[in-house]
């Protein structure tokens, strides 16, 4: 019943060689400085008009943490010519869906429309960013909003304070120590002036990239964007100087609490490079390596062979800046938590000292091109790596060449890079255990 | 075998010409509406009964396989979990392929492969889509059962089952089926450990055998493949899955909806939210002629962010992250409308009345032709949207059949949305949105949302967390640092008037209304007090004379009733000795005393105090507020009987400087008697002879 081995790892080989899907694009700048890409794909009627600004919860003032993320909710208030709470009936009132998201590095805000609507969405983009009205009636709504979405995602949600409690430990300096939803007491004392000024400063055109992608007539749409988007003025220059976090040169030990959990975690998190160093294509492959699929080492050893954990698992949190590569286990029964960590490490111990098979590496090198082929599925997920590659990347391209360089990664590499970041003496481990009841 | 059928949508209006300059004030009109092409899978079936639709898109390279066993729902009764520990076990190898090599092969092929209990899902790159199937048929029927793998997958269920413990959303979902459905439906039954401890690997295995056959299985095949191929390949590796023996199984009926609103708590003291579900069951199909009029009916009530709930709820209230509200169709009559919010406690019982407003308004009031409009756009525009993705085609068909459609259903499916009026929709919210005949399930923490839900008026029931019914639980809550019984009792004194007022009483008389549960005669009520422990109360009723006396004068005492009279027991003697009714709290043994917990009474909180006096307990309960006295709880024993008696206090006022209450309400075993004081004298017309 099985197939040679060889004959797999042929074809692996073989497919290196296609690039069956070349996602074609053009881009180009306004005169006030945005970045524009289009990406035309007629084969369905539906188009993306989306828009990502470089604004995120590491552009905050530290006394008023949550401000990017509160925008998200802000700007659908309502503009000079779409009246408060309108926003989301004319998009679906024309058929279409929004939506928006913030990450510590930028806001992403779209909306997908049946083709004919792409004026439409490129309209309601130009209106949110040219002159939104942000005033007491919408910062007080959106206020309990954001309390609500934090208890729901935070509070009452089990493992829900895991991140925060990462980020805290392993970010001194850099503004990724805090949450993206932020502190609620800091948007509690913001006054309307202060979000007024933060929009002056980080809504603005050389500020964004807008894409439009699906179906679409390029010429037509080019037009319509000089009109929407031409008038608004230019910002000034934002200038970014984070402090740099000092080597962390002891293991960090902490513990946090969650009210609504039974089980306990454990998690050890390494602070690495920034997404756009290679090595954090490196780390994206080594937790592949460790965790992702059933035959996955931690996974093979833990949940299966030795019964030891509920779950485990190993994901590279990449940002602009720094990353975090985090490795976390769920014990099973009256297991140790220091046992679990004392089981992956020596898996580490394993990639740093030798090579991974030859097998393994063209098992990864599959996996990274099914996930490459599945990440342009949807026209809306190509507008959202178009606009993410281009501004927090630099380089457009990478949606066509980043599989290569994950192809250029070798054997050695991974053993290096493992070397080089995931050392005990480097890290944080924290105990995330069951909150003790405290009625009395 | 495929097909192309093109039509041009007409729904949409035609465009002006973009010739003019812009201008922002006016929202754009549409351009002209867009071609769509409706697809038709290619099909074939195997003799097994395997029925196959293939969806040719060369777009990427890859593809998917999708396996739909169509049985009937099945009761797994004190076994609940066998099916879920089917589906966790199927894909770990086969009897071909040890569990490792086949595990490893799956990864190696940048594969996924996932098993339900009558369902299967492959994807990955077209270029090893033959291994996939293979591979994904020799899962499906020649499965690797061992005991070693069901004992891991037993624990990992049971660990599964313990950390959902503490999470409202998990405990929510779970109550929320049992009590709509009922526990012995199906779609109600859950697992629990003990349920999972019943299970056996021969369950395991007879299930399969029994449910997992190709005799109603749809195998949906799509993307970067050629259809000979793949026929020729489903017949190959698809051929040998024996065909089973037809199993029908009766569909028991979901639970009748409730005659009244009401709600169903459960309390979970972990929750920062409550968790909120109106429902009330459906029977609902999609072949039903008013199906697409009930959807958009839920649409435009909770449907989105435009819907009634969201827009009150969020947009207007701010209590909630999103309201939405959903409806199921089902081919067996069994589904749910929903209207659900997760709201923050404080304004628990506010969003229920909401939500009850929201869902009554599109009962009673039409909706705007406007409304339907959007919501028509909506769902023209949705449907244009999914049909980027192959697998909609897919979709489609597979729907057509599982739930016997016309074969036209989709190619109608735009003009039968655009011929809905809004009577259509007026007449399909009230045929399925039952507000009146709703549970109101929520999960929540007790101690903060319990008094002001009772304030709305609607009957509350109590569940524990696997729906059984239960007591209204004892809400308490942590009791602040420094604060002791003594501070307590303390408090009351000091707000009470202070020691020194107090002791200056040396008499009370109260002489007020009196009304008895079930006696509609009008009575009044003259009740005296003398320091330190002496008590009457006579009751008048007017032109009847005195129709009911108890005295008590410290020593002994006796109830005289319509001439009876009847001497008071040793019980009744120690119990009144042991707790006298003005003030013994300037009189306490503070070491049998002791301060138990902060429970709400009628919304306020109070600070529960226990008094032990030998055998006897007594609670005595005080407004953390106020300070002052609100209730006193004591059980007597009658005839070998246990009585409670709460005697509760209102309406405090001061007279000579003492607060005292002019209200008073006696609920002692069946019987209720409440007091209203017109007048409180203290130390006036009040002798020692009163009370003999």
């Amino acid at each position: 019943m099985k197939k040679s081995l060889f004959s797999l790892a042929a074809l692996v080989l073989a497919g290196f060689t296609a690039n069956a899907q070349e996602v074609k694009y053009e881009e180009y700048d306004l005169d006030n400085g945005m970045h524009v890409i289009l990406h035309q794909d007629n084969s369905a009627p539906v188009v993306t008009t989306s828009v990502m600004y470089h604004v995120g919860a590491k552009d905050e003032n530290p006394e008023r943490t949550g401000f990017a993320h509160f925008f998200e909710h802000l700007l659908f208030e309502g503009t000079e010519n779409i009246p408060r709470g309108d926003w989301f009936k004319i998009v679906s009132s024309n058929g279409g869906s929004n939506n928006a998201n913030t990450t510590d590095d930028r806001t992403y805000y779209y909306e997908v429309f049946p083709s004919n609507q792409v004026e439409l969405g490129l309209w309601m983009e130009s209106e949110r960013l040219m002159h939104p009205v942000i005033n007491q009636i919408g910062v007080d709504t959106q206020n309990e909003v954001v309390k609500e979405e934090k208890r729901l995602r935070v509070d009452n949600s089990p493992y829900g304070k895991f991140f925060e409690n990462v980020k805290k430990h392993m970010f001194k300096k850099h503004p990724y120590r805090w949450t993206t939803i932020g502190e609620m007491e800091h948007l509690d004392a913001a006054t309307l002036e202060e979000f007024q000024a933060f929009n002056k400063k980080f809504y603005v055109p050389n500020n964004a990239v807008l894409v439009v992608a699906g179906d679409i007539d390029v010429p037509q749409v080019k037009k319509m964007i000089k009109d929407y988007f031409g008038p608004i003025p230019r910002g000034e220059e934002i200038t970014r100087n984070f402090p740099k976090e000092d080597p962390i040169t002891e293991q960090i030990n902490a513990k946090a609490y969650d009210a609504n959990i039974q089980i306990p975690a454990v998690v050890a998190a390494y602070r690495t490079p920034s997404m756009k160093d290679r090595d954090a294509y490196v780390l994206d492959m080594l937790s592949t390596y460790l965790s992702s699929g059933k035959s996955s080492v931690l996974y093979k050893k833990l949940v299966d062979e030795k019964k030891m954990a509920l779950q485990v698992g190993a994901f590279n949190n990449s940002q602009e800046d720094y990353g975090t590569y985090i490795l976390f286990g769920l014990p099973l029964g009256d297991v140790k938590l220091s046992d679990l960590i004392k089981e992956i490490d020596e898996e580490i111990v394993k990639v740093q000292n030798e090579l991974i098979s030859e097998r393994d590496y063209q098992k990864l090198q599959n996996q990274f091109e099914n996930q490459f082929v599945n990440s342009n599925s949807s026209i809306s997920g190509i507008a959202n790596s178009l606009a993410r590659y281009y501004m927090l990347y630099g380089d457009t391209d990478l949606i066509n060449s980043e599989i290569e360089i994950y192809r250029s990664i070798t054997r050695e590499d991974m053993q290096e890079v493992a070397k080089k970041y995931l050392q005990p003496n480097k890290r944080l481990v924290l105990e995330y255990l069951p909150e003790e009841k405290d009625n009395k | 075998m495929k097909t192309k059928i093109t039509a041009l949508l007409a729904v949409l209006f035609l465009s002006i010409s973009a010739t003019a300059q812009i201008d922002r004030s006016v929202q754009p009109k549409p351009g002209p509406a867009p071609t769509i092409t409706l697809e038709v899978p290619g099909e074939f079936q195997l003799k097994n009964g395997l029925k196959v639709l293939v969806v040719e898109n060369h777009k990427l390279p890859r593809v998917s396989y999708s396996l739909t066993i169509d049985n009937n729902p099945i009761v797994e009764g004190d076994k609940a979990g066998v099916s879920s520990m089917l589906g966790a076990m199927l894909g770990n190898g086969t009897t071909n392929i040890s569990k490792d090599e086949f595990n490893d092969e799956i990864d190696f092929l940048g594969a996924r492969l996932s098993f339900g209990s009558s369902s299967a899902y492959a994807s990955g790159l077209s270029k090893y889509s033959e291994r996939i199937m293979e591979l994904m048929a020799d899962a499906a029927i020649n499965p690797l059962f061992t005991q070693e793998e069901f004992d891991k997958e037993k624990t990992k269920v049971l660990e599964g089952l313990k950390n959902s413990e503490k999470s409202v959303s998990a405990v929510a979902g779970r109550v929320g089926s049992a009590l709509a459905y009922g526990k012995k439906h199906p779609y109600g039954e859950f697992i629990t450990e003990e349920t999972v401890n019943n299970i056996t690997l021969d369950n395991v295995r007879a299930f399969y055998q029994k449910y997992f056959n190709p005799n109603n299985a749809y195998l949906v095949i799509v993307g970067d493949v050629d259809f000979k191929t793949v026929e020729k390949n489903v017949k190959k590796y698809f051929k040998n899955w024996e065909k089973g023996i037809d199993v029908t199984t009766n569909v028991i009926k979901p639970n009748p909806n409730v005659p009244a609103t009401q709600i169903n708590f459960v309390d979970m003291p972990n929750a920062v939210q409550s968790n909120i579900a109106l429902t009330n069951n459906v029977d609902l199909k999609m072949n039903d002629d008013d199906y697409l009029a009930a959807k958009v009916a839920n649409y435009i009530l909770g449907g989105g962010g435009e819907g009634y709930l969201f827009l009150n709820l969020r947009e207007d209230k701010g209590y909630t992250y999103g309201s939405y509200s959903s409806i199921g169709a089902n081919k067996y009559g069994a589904s749910r409308f929903e209207a659900t919010a997760e709201v923050r406690n404080m304004v628990t019982d506010s969003s229920v009345v909401e939500m009850l407003k929201e869902v009554n308004r599109i009962k009673n009031e039409t909706i705007t032709e406007e409304a339907l409009k959007n919501a028509k756009a909506k769902y023209v525009g949705s449907f244009i949207m999914s049909l980027e993705q192959p697998q909609t085609i897919a979709r489609n068909a597979l729907n057509i059949k599982l739930n016997n459609l016309p074969a036209d259903y989709y190619k109608t499916y735009l003009s039968r949305i655009n011929a809905l009026t809004v009577q259509d929709i007026k007449d399909a919210a009230n045929k399925y949105f039952k507000p009146e005949n709703a549970r109101v399930i929520i999960v929540g923490k007790g101690s903060e949302v319990i008094p002001n839900l009772e304030k709305t008026g609607l009957p509350i029931k109590y569940f524990d967390k696997f729906a059984n019914p239960v007591e209204k639980p004892v809400f308490s809550k942590p009791i602040p640092d420094g604060v002791t019984a003594k501070t307590v009792v303390d408090n009351y004194l000091t707000a009470v008037g202070g020691i020194d007022k107090i002791k200056a009483v040396k008499t009370v008389h109260m002489s007020g209304d009196v009304k008895i549960e079930g006696v509609p005669i009008p009575l009044t009520a003259e009740v005296k007090y003398m320091m330190p422990n002496k008590e009457s109360l006579e009751m008048n009723a007017e032109g009847m004379g005195t129709l009911m006396k108890q005295k008590w004068n410290g020593t002994t005492g006796y109830m005289e009733q319509q001439g009876m009279k009847r001497d008071m027991t040793e019980d009744q003697i120690a119990e009144k000795k042991a707790s006298p009714a003005l003030f013994p709290e300037t009189d306490l043994d503070m070491n049998n005393v002791s301060l138990e917990s902060i429970v709400s009474i009628n919304g306020e909180d109070n600070y529960k105090v226990k008094v032990v006096n030998g055998d006897n307990e007594i609670f005595r309960y005080y407004n953390t507020s106020t300070n002052l006295l609100t209730q006193v709880e004591s059980t007597t024993e009658a005839q070998g009987q246990e009585i409670k008696t709460v005697v509760s206090y209102n309406n405090y006022s001061p007279v000579n400087g003492v607060q005292l209450p002019y209200g008073q309400t006696i609920v002692s075993g069946p019987q209720t008697i409440s007091m209203n004081f017109k007048a409180i004298k203290v130390n006036e017309g009040v002798t020692e002879a009163d009370f003999e």
